[in-house]
């Protein structure tokens, strides 16, 4: 368990969420996990931190101001910068168009809020990282 | 007549069909007046001008006008209300996806306070902060059960049809939620274990319809009774059955049993919770994967819910 913690830190992770009260309960919950956060609240902004602060994993969420999150993946995609960093969708539209495009266009994962405990979404970011 | 080609629109339209033949709505009542006293009107007309060709002719055509008329107006009413149907489908699936992120916020600050925070809280803290968590997921549940009513509405229901292997499908759903429930309420739940079949299924949506059966036939089951699963061969499909020795259906509610937000009076009164969407979803599902479902039940007795799924070829 300790190493795992250990292991954590230093791993950053970028969440965009519009949603201020989500976002914040992500934070404090990966953060409690011992990962590093930083945060965004719409697409453009989170783009802009993604290519300055290079994170380590990015969770996105679809439905967002400025740029949505397919945008935002595919302009990570398009950045030799950016372009392997894993990225979590994390959002509450869960057709199969949403989820298949999400796919194609290179996320990691694909994950529907409401089906989803804050400790499941960790696991999912430690797999995308490959730390278990 | 029109022809409904459109095939979401049609199901619809005979949704609401057997709707207003259950309660006749004014309109159909005037129409049917009306071509009664037209049918009247010809007859009299007919002994009236007697064996004059061209006049038979005209009373013919006015018949025929009548006839399209009625029809007319009848398939515009349809449409009008399959119409209507749509936009309050619409309307459940984006006030759904609206309650889920609010929902969400809420499940998740819960989370946090249980998971992270709970060093800082007493027992009785604990436990309402535990009854707001388990409450709104219930509260997800129903908003899931609406989407997949609106989808289902909006002919938007998808399905991954691959080979399903049953045997996995039924120990998953016993394990993750029958077995659990079922020791909660004292009922037995078994499984004889073989039900080695292989369906061409949506695995996602049977664990729904098995998940949907199981846990009525377990709420409305009372402590120290049975609910069994079997599967066997019947004409060319697999045939499951969710057996329970549980409160029964009333007889006269049974041909009501599969509508939406139906629930029979004698569960309500054993189970408050419940949005009468399981059947209804479960049966979407069955149908929609070629297959069937049916049912017997006797009041204080028990119930027998079936369904057929084509097998792999």
């Amino acid at each position: 368990m300790r190493s795992i913690t250990r292991k954590n830190m230093g791993k950053k992770i970028l969440i965009i969420e519009d949603e201020e009260t989500l976002n914040k309960s992500i934070a404090d919950f990966v953060v409690a996990e011992k990962f590093e956060v930083i945060n965004s609240l719409d697409g453009e902004s989170g783009l802009e931190m993604a290519r300055k602060e290079l994170p380590d994993l990015i969770l996105l969420d679809i439905v967002l101001p400025k740029k949505d999150g397919y945008e935002v993946l595919d302009e990570l995609k398009k950045d030799e910068k950016t372009k392997d960093i894993p990225v979590i969708l994390l959002t509450n539209l869960e057709s199969q168009e949403d989820i298949v495009k999400a796919f194609e266009k290179g996320a990691t994962t694909y994950l529907v809020k409401s089906d989803y405990k804050l400790q499941d979404v960790v696991k999912k970011i430690k797999a995308a990282l490959g730390m278990i | 007549m029109k022809i409904v080609n459109d095939l979401n629109l049609k199901k619809q339209a005979e949704e609401l069909g057997v709707s207003v033949w259950r309660t006749p709505s004014f309109l159909s009542i005037v129409l049917g007046a009306i071509s009664i006293l037209s049918m009247n009107g010809v007859y009299h007309a007919a002994k009236f001008i007697g064996d004059n060709p061209r006049l038979i002719i005209i009373s013919e055509i006015v018949v025929v006008l009548i006839v399209l008329a009625i029809g007319k107006l009848t398939i515009n009413q349809m449409e009008e209300m399959a119409k209507l149907n749509k936009m309050k489908s619409e309307f459940i699936s984006v006030a759904s996806h609206q309650l889920r992120t609010p929902l969400s916020a809420i499940r998740w600050q819960t989370e946090i306070m249980l998971d992270k925070l709970s060093d800082g809280l007493d027992e009785k803290q604990k436990e309402k902060i535990t009854n707001i968590d388990s409450l709104t997921a219930r509260m997800t549940r129903l908003v899931n059960d609406l989407l997949d009513v609106a989808r289902i509405d909006q002919g938007r229901f998808k399905l991954k049809i691959k080979e399903v292997e049953i045997n996995t499908v039924i120990k998953k759903i016993l394990n993750e939620v029958a077995i659990p429930l079922g020791e909660k309420k004292g009922v037995g739940v078994s499984f004889d274990g073989n039900c080695d079949l292989t369906v061409m299924a949506d695995e996602e949506k049977i664990d729904l319809v098995f998940e949907n059966l199981l846990s009525n036939s377990i709420k409305y089951t009372l402590e120290g009774g049975k609910v069994s699963i079997n599967c066997s061969l019947k004409d060319g499909m697999a045939l499951f059955e969710v057996k329970d020795t549980g409160v029964g259906i009333p007889e006269t509610q049974q041909d009501q049993i599969f509508a939406k937000f139906f629930r029979s009076s004698n569960v309500v009164r054993y189970q408050t919770e419940g949005t009468g969407l399981g059947l209804y979803i479960a049966k979407s599902v069955v149908e929609q994967l070629n297959g069937k479902m049916w049912f017997e039940s006797k009041e204080n007795v028990g119930t027998t819910f079936s369904f057929t799924l084509p097998l792999k070829k």
